[in-house]
């Protein structure tokens, strides 16, 4: 039971350090890209990088708390997040303005805004890994009973956030926050027959509601009250050539630009087609036209190997808690890799969330770094132990 | 123990089948991305070639609105515009030869001109002088462009001196063909003369990228009349520039940004001429560029009758100037509707503008919401059958109230003992309406006692009752943005009494033209609109046959009260009018239309806003209105005078030809033959 090693250099994890120094690369070579474009006035980049400084800080900052400690935490980090999006309701239009059509931004003007939706998402993988660890310490006998018990209870705190979200309304981040709650469940140690039942009977319902909008959207629109506006997202995906609208007008111009970057791409600062949001949520856009499906590819494989790295650390501690917080991690980068780069291309419809890393914005950044700061924290308290190694 | 080694053991497991998960997903976007940029990559890329940058377009001008009659009332001025495409490969000596040219035709003005403008045009007309500058050591050392930039430091003001004024002139045409993009089209002059149309017109031919391009201004043939709610135009700002250019629009084109111009945007906005150039590889256009026509936007047939309009207009003008002094009157209301169909006949407001004159504000109709006094008795009678809390006939007696300490009262000192609901509204009673409230909230009333319960649900059902009028909701008008009052909540029991006399919560004149409309047509709660009809443009003058889309009368609900009881107060209204002690009754004497109303005087502060509905004729109503005065130092009687006077006017233009209620076969009749 001895500490091979001590030292604090050997508890940092290099290849994740690695890994952020090449997404921060790629981010700084996009967004100057896209702004070149000449389609918005700031400079991005240089905030972008001014960000990222803040980011490491905040980072390095998650870092001093052990955790135990952080654990404990999470319930004041879950309840101030969700203090922020009440105070954002209340908050009259000049600090909080209504941003293409959501009031999810508080803006002091001339100091610059913050999402607090994009913290939140993080503070909830805190709390429902502390819920899911608690629960767990405390049930010695698992019946379907006490699994559906913690079911309620993971979906109560998720449910939370998730409503004062959409009172902005977002869904982007709502949805984000379910497929938080959904990979976080599975890992929860809920009895398997359980969660097929659970995740079969979502799609099931989802894939139905799909095929109602398509096959009788009379109904939709009359019997369920859904306007014809708000199925646009869903029109605009299964057919942007051919439906009018700001959607269909985007995932037209993204699918243009990625499209023609073709394998290898136009060249560095070569893109011509004009792509609303580039620099944000777009940015894939951008990476596609210029690097082609070469860039793309080494972009997602970036991604995939940072995953890669938070699964060997969540494999590696002894301390559930740690691994669940990675696994919460884990989905909500995935997930935002997926619905981002999915709806550029028509895969998902479209709804506006940022690339995590590369997409210029200041509170994704924060919010990302957060998260990274908790990862690096499990693998900074993982102990080897000498004898576990064949475990 | 055991237990405990198991839930260890889960997690990497879980661990696993989630990484597994997340694999999937990858790959699915990996696949996806394969299809689109190796399997159809081809077909994207030869998209961007055909549809990017190859597109030039003209504009085409905005449809036009006419009143009723078929007058046109906001028309296009045509302007001319020397336009420019420059292709992408042009010499900068060719174009240097077309400016000469245009320069003769043309008077161009020359204060733009920056120094940098005159030093390029130096260096390109004076090739040896501008070669002098540097030394054959200098022109073999330096890059292009940084030789340049040290012919352009050399220059002296003297060598600047020597451009003559003429040459001015070509350097200012030079400059507009030199900015923007290739095969967009630059403007190098607005609003040419006929002189220079003609001569340009000429010699077109021999001008390459030259063209002269029809646009228009708007204009107004009835001046200021109603002109602020025809709206204005304005440059697409950033913030909405995404929704325009998924529509279609191209930046710099004006649009709709307030009134009829942005809520008929999509009807009024014109489609523009379209000319598609293929180019090759260096964007050299190929062949002869293919043309599709564009069109002049729908024209708007409006609902108002600009004579009755200019006629409203004129008479709030001088209402208002016979009593500024005597009652410091500084602005006024009036708005004039069909209650069967829900047209805006007329709509105005005025407000003094300090010196001698009059701002217009018809928009005050709209935006405006004043306490607007006893003249939504109407409403209060009505909503007292439909509580249950009185019936027709129903006997209270008018004295003064106390509310603990609170005395409040009909305008007779000490009241008018009892009376019915008919002489209610014939005399105005307060009294009347505040037992109403009292019932309503089943308030206990006992003399100078304070306190006692009521029931604040009330104020739901009072409000529930008004909004079947209107009153407090929106009324549906087609202008963007409209005010539907001041909604002051739950308070006391007093203040409940106040709102069943029109002195609590606020209402614009046109909820209360609506309101009026709604009880005389018999409970139908019609939507208000300005636009009667949307037709094709023409080529020429006047209107088209075809209709794009008719506004037709829409009925927003049915008032879920007894027909009896309506009219009942329609009874009451005429009462106000024609009865012994009518309110109204002397400022209609003599009219040769029956009419019905209501008066009311509502104290604000230290001042009255003093208002008036109405409609006639009395059995088969074709014209309702609603008059506010706000602010008013003095109960004076410039609503009533307002009412009679425009009444009148509709009347008189009514018999003197003016048809008002023309329908749209007998305006199509009268245009073709």
């Amino acid at each position: 039971m001895t500490d091979s090693t001590d030292k604090i250099s050997d508890k940092i994890d290099y290849n994740l350090a690695f890994l952020l120094f090449l997404m921060f690369c790629v981010s700084c070579i996009s967004i100057f890209s896209a702004q070149t474009n000449g389609q918005y006035e700031d400079n991005f980049l240089l905030k972008q990088i001014m960000w990222y400084f803040v980011g490491t800080v905040v980072l390095v900052a998650t870092m001093i708390f052990d955790l135990e400690q952080l654990r404990k935490l999470s319930w004041y980090f879950y309840g101030f997040g969700n203090f922020l999006l009440v105070l954002l309701i209340f908050t009259p239009e000049r600090f909080a303005p209504t941003i293409n059509g959501a009031k999810s931004w508080f803006v002091v003007p001339g100091a610059g805004s913050l999402q607090p939706s994009e913290i939140v998402k993080v503070c909830l993988i805190l709390v429902l890994s502390n819920v899911i660890v608690s629960h767990n310490s405390k049930i010695f006998d698992k019946t379907i009973k006490s699994d559906l018990l913690l079911i309620l209870k993971m979906l109560g705190f998720t449910m939370v956030p998730i409503m004062l979200v959409m009172m902005q309304p977002d869904l982007g981040t709502s949805l984000v926050m379910l497929a938080i709650f959904a990979f976080m469940l599975l890992m929860s140690g809920v009895a398997w027959r359980l969660l097929v039942l659970l995740y079969s009977s979502v799609a099931l319902i989802g894939f139905g509601l799909i095929l109602m909008i398509i096959k009788i959207p009379e109904f939709v629109e009359g019997t369920l009250g859904v306007k014809e506006y708000q199925l646009g997202r869903i029109y605009s995906w299964l057919d942007p050539e051919n439906y009018e609208g700001p959607e269909a007008y985007q995932l037209n111009k993204a699918l243009l630009a990625i499209g023609s970057g073709k394998i290898y791409g136009k060249g560095y600062q070569d893109g011509s087609v004009y792509l609303p949001e580039n620099h944000t949520d777009f940015i894939i856009g951008n990476i596609g036209e210029e690097f082609g499906f070469l860039g793309i590819s080494i972009v997602l494989t970036l991604f995939f190997l940072l995953i890669y790295r938070i699964i060997r650390i969540a494999l590696e501690i002894d301390d559930p808690f740690g691994s669940f917080i990675c696994a919460g991690v884990i989905a909500m980068i995935t997930f935002h890799v997926f619905q981002n780069v999915g709806m550029a291309i028509g895969l998902v419809p479209i709804t506006g969330i940022p690339l995590p890393f590369i997409s210029y914005g200041g509170s994704s950044l924060l919010g990302s770094m957060f998260a990274m700061g908790l990862v690096f924290n499990v693998k900074f308290r993982t102990r080897k132990y000498m004898f576990s190694a064949n475990d | 123990m055991a237990n405990k080694k198991k839930k260890k053991n889960q997690v990497p497991v879980r661990l696993n089948i989630l990484f597994l998960f997340v694999f999937i997903l990858f790959s699915l976007l990996i696949l996806r991305l394969g299809t689109i940029q190796i399997v159809q990559g081809e077909k994207y890329e030869q998209k961007t070639e055909q549809t990017e940058n190859v597109v030039a377009k003209s504009s085409a001008p905005r449809g036009k609105m006419y009143d009723r009659q078929g007058r046109v009332v906001v028309d296009n001025k045509p302007t001319y515009t020397l336009t420019y495409i420059r292709s992408q490969n042009t010499d900068p000596s060719e174009r240097l030869e077309t400016a000469k040219v245009l320069a003769d035709y043309i008077e161009k003005e020359t204060d733009k001109l920056t120094e940098r403008d005159l030093k390029d045009y130096w260096i390109l007309t004076r090739e040896e002088e501008a070669k002098a500058k540097l030394s054959e050591e200098e022109w073999e050392k330096l890059e292009d462009k940084k030789a340049y930039r040290l012919q352009l430091d050399r220059i002296t003001e003297q060598d600047l001196n020597q451009i003559t004024e003429p040459e001015l002139e070509v350097a200012a045409i030079k400059r507009e063909m030199d900015t923007g993009y290739a095969l967009t089209s630059q403007v190098i002059k607005e609003g040419l003369t006929a002189k220079e149309m003609a001569v340009i017109s000429e010699h077109l031919a021999s001008l390459p990228g030259v063209d002269i391009k029809m646009s228009a201004e708007r204009e107004y043939p009835f001046g200021d009349t109603l002109n602020p709610i025809f709206g204005n135009l304005g440059p697409i700002q950033r913030a909405s520039k995404d929704f325009y250019v998924s529509r279609g629009y191209d930046l710099n084109d004006l649009v709709g940004k307030s009134f009829l111009e942005q809520q008929y945007e999509e009807l009024l906005r014109g489609q523009k001429t379209k000319t598609k150039f293929i180019t090759d590889k260096s964007g050299e256009p190929i062949g002869n560029p293919e043309t599709i026509q564009g069109k002049r936007g729908n024209d708007l047939v409006l609902t108002v009758d600009m004579e009755l309009q200019q006629g409203v207009e004129k008479i709030i003008e001088k209402n208002i100037r016979e009593e500024a002094y005597r009652y410091q009157v500084h602005s006024a209301y009036a708005i004039m509707m069909n209650p069967k169909t829900g047209e805006v006949l007329a709509m105005a407001g005025k407000e003094k503008d300090g010196k001698g004159g009059f701002i217009d504000k018809p928009y005050g109709t709209v935006y405006n919401a004043y306490e607007m006094g006893s003249a939504v008795k109407g409403a209060s009678v009505l909503t007292g059958y439909n509580l249950g809390v009185i019936s027709p006939g129903s006997v209270l007696v008018d004295t003064p109230l106390y509310i603990g300490e609170t005395r409040k009262k009909s305008y007779t000192s000490n009241g008018m003992g009892p009376i019915n609901d008919l002489t209610a509204l014939e005399r105005s009673s307060n009294v009347y309406m505040f037992r109403i409230a009292m019932r309503a909230a089943g308030f206990d009333y006992v003399p100078h006692k304070k306190g006692g319960t009521w029931n604040p649900d009330a104020y739901g059902e009072v409000r529930r009752n008004f909004a079947q009028f209107g009153l407090g909701v929106k009324t549906g008008i087609d202008v963007p943005n409209e005010s539907v009052g001041y909604n002051g909540g739950i308070q006391q029991i007093g203040n409940l009494m106040d709102m069943m006399i029109g002195q609590f919560d606020t209402y614009t004149p046109l909820q209360m033209v609506q309101y009026i409309s709604t009880i005389a047509n018999g409970g139908k709660r019609m939507e208000p609109h300005l636009v009667k009809s949307v037709r094709e443009p023409t080529n020429g003058d006047g209107l088209s046959n075809s209709i794009v889309y008719q506004n037709e009368p829409r009925v927003l609900n049915h008032v879920e009260m007894k027909q009896s009881w309506i009219e009942r107060v329609q009874q009451g209204l005429y009462q106000v009018v024609h009865g012994s002690r009518g309110t109204a009754r002397r400022y209609f004497e003599g009219a040769d239309y029956v009419a019905a109303g209501k008066t009311g005087t509502a104290q604000s502060n230290d001042n009255y806003n003093l208002t008036l509905v109405g409609y006639a004729p009395y059995d088969d109503p074709e014209v309702a209105f609603a008059v506010a005065v706000p602010d008013v130092n003095g109960e004076a009687a410039i609503n009533k005078h307002i009412g009679r006077e425009i009444l009148d006017l509709y009347f008189e233009l009514k018999k003197s030809g003016s048809k008002m209620n023309l329908n749209d076969e007998k305006m199509d009749e009268e245009k073709a033959s």
